[in-house]
């Protein structure tokens, strides 16, 4: 019996893991707050620049993209990779850059006003970074 | 022209150093992407390649058609220039350095909305744009063969600007460009041709949610820089001699030459891509005013599913040449020179048309984020004169033709 409930625990294990992402941007930064399609846009390469004419630069989280990008578009990490490869591969556009820890992340947002990134949201802390949108 | 070309390249990338030795902060990315793909023919006669670029081997087996390996460097010299150098190994007739040199630019970001590119650039004539090298970012083994088989231009040496327009839901790109191409193509000969062409053109992207269409027309003035070997062979049908055993083969002469031959390209096409549905159609004509290469339309479209990591799709193309006949003097003895002359004639006047079509299944496995495995069956019909995308010997009887292939695609 034991091991069952340790089977049922491993299988309810990855719907636990999925965590609720925070998009955060710069506390001094004018940007408020972002939609979906807004956060599409800047992460897909369409567009580095808000409607308010302010410039964004997005920062990967490498722990997290996967995860991210699934719930920006509703698409497998191995789609997103392709649709990148097709934009860099051509020359258009540069992905963006990917960090690999939640500290690095920090630190380059709360420094420079015009990057946003994500975090998982459990891990923002409000008195570093805004809360620009939250995925689910 | 070579030596022009490759001069730029090596200019640019001079400026790069210097930028980057003045400024440490530039950032400096190297990508790649690869393909190794073996493919099999049930024919020795027809010579399969992906488009006119290609050598072909004969072989039943070749891993030489769809093997690649791209490399690519990036330098953010600032936050407004961007220098992009791509060198692809691939089966490439001609200079294998100078040709394979894909490209080496440098991007303004003149304004957020304006992009404009110097240097080495991607020929942007169609939707796969300048990604047909990588396999990774379409479904098939390679791009459709009726649509891209007769699109030599990868590159051209000159500039473009790209304007984008947030418009409705979706985003509007409007790109014009100017300059200079040069493709060395391979022919059924072991000889190659030597294609250079002033190009300027323009196009639309629009795209928004699932769908991406694009519409474009370019204008090319096209010649083949012919080599001393190739007037040597031509010189013969001037000959008095010749002549006198051939009647009226000097008429014949012009024929063989392109020069300053005005190529108009119109092109359309739309992909949509859910998710688990994707498609793509384009549709091409392409008006010329010479024998040796007649006008000709193309289109194809291509249905596929994704079913978790595999994808199962079909593609369907289909081209039609509108060829002239040439009436080729036959000779008043019989002789193997004489003869041979006459076949080569023949074949290159008449034997030009793209009359294809073809119906392809296969399927792709997502085996890693940045690695898929791909099987493709491929049937192929020819109509009559209607073999110019394959190396084919003269009189070539074949109508039919079946090419598998098996490949992986990877990027990094």
């Amino acid at each position: 019996m034991p091991a069952l409930l340790f089977f049922l625990f491993l299988l309810m294990l990855p719907i636990s893991l999925q965590a609720e992402i925070a998009v955060i941007g710069n506390l001094e930064s004018t940007v408020k707050s972002l939609t979906k399609q807004e956060v599409q846009a800047i992460f897909m390469g369409r567009s580095r620049v808000l409607e308010n004419g302010n410039f964004v630069l997005p920062l990967d989280f490498s722990e997290l993209r996967s995860e991210f990008y699934y719930k920006l578009t509703n698409r497998p990490i191995e789609q997103i990779n392709a649709y990148w490869a097709r934009i860099m591969f051509s020359g258009q556009a540069s992905p963006p850059l990917s960090l690999t820890d939640e500290l690095s992340i920090i630190h380059t947002v709360t420094e420079n006003k015009s990057t946003i990134s994500y975090l998982d949201l459990k891990h923002v802390d409000h008195r570093q970074v805004r809360v620009l949108l939250i995925l689910d | 022209m070579k030596f022009n070309s490759l001069s730029l390249v090596l200019l640019m990338l001079t400026c790069v150093q210097v930028a980057v030795a003045n400024d440490m902060a530039a950032r400096w990315t190297v990508s790649g992407f690869g393909t190794l793909g073996m493919l099999g023919s049930d024919s020795r006669e027809l010579g399969f390649t992906r488009d006119r670029t290609q050598v072909s081997y004969y072989n039943s087996l070749d891993f030489t058609t769809d093997s690649r390996l791209g490399l690519q460097l990036d330098v953010n010299l600032s936050d407004r220039l961007h220098f992009t150098s791509q060198f692809v190994f691939r089966n490439h007739a001609g200079d294998f350095w100078e040709q394979n040199l894909e490209w080496g630019f440098l991007r303004w970001s003149v304004h957020p909305d304006i992009n404009v590119r110097i240097g080495r650039i991607g020929a942007d004539l169609f939707l796969l744009s300048d990604d047909r090298n990588v396999g990774f970012t379409y479904p098939w083994m390679r791009p459709p063969h009726e649509f891209y088989g007769n699109l030599p231009a990868y590159h051209f040496d000159g500039a473009d600007l790209v304007k984008t327009i947030n418009l409705g839901e979706g985003l509007l790109r409007l790109k014009v460009f100017a300059g200079y191409t040069q493709n060395e193509l391979a022919t059924d000969r072991s000889d190659n041709i030597e294609f250079i062409a002033p190009a300027t053109g323009g196009n639309l992207i629009y795209e928004t949610g699932n769908w991406r269409a694009r519409i474009g027309y370019s204008y090319l003035s096209g010649s083949f820089a012919t080599t001393s070997a190739y007037d040597q062979k031509l010189d013969l049908l001037n000959d008095p001699l010749i002549n006198a055993l051939v009647p009226n083969a000097n008429k014949l002469s012009p024929y063989f030459y392109l020069k300053d031959s005005p190529i108009h390209f119109f092109s359309m096409g739309a992909t949509y891509d859910d998710g688990l549905w994707l498609m793509h159609t384009e549709a091409s004509y392409t008006n010329t005013n010479t024998v040796l290469a007649p006008s000709n339309a193309s289109s194809y479209l291509s249905v596929g599913r994704r079913f978790g990591k595999f994808t199962l799709y079909s593609l369907y193309g289909l081209a039609y040449s509108f060829e002239k006949t040439v009436a080729i003097p036959t000779p008043l003895i019989q002789a193997p020179a004489l003869d041979e002359l006459y076949q080569l004639a023949n074949h290159t006047l008449n034997e030009n048309a793209i009359h294809e079509q073809s119906l392809s299944l296969g399927v792709r496995w997502d085996v890693f984020n940045n690695t898929a495995i791909k099987a493709q069956w491929s049937h192929y019909w020819f109509g009559r004169n209607g073999k110019d995308l394959w190396h084919t010997q003269y009189n070539d009887p074949s109508r039919q033709s079946n090419i598998w292939s098996i490949g992986i695609d990877f990027v990094f």
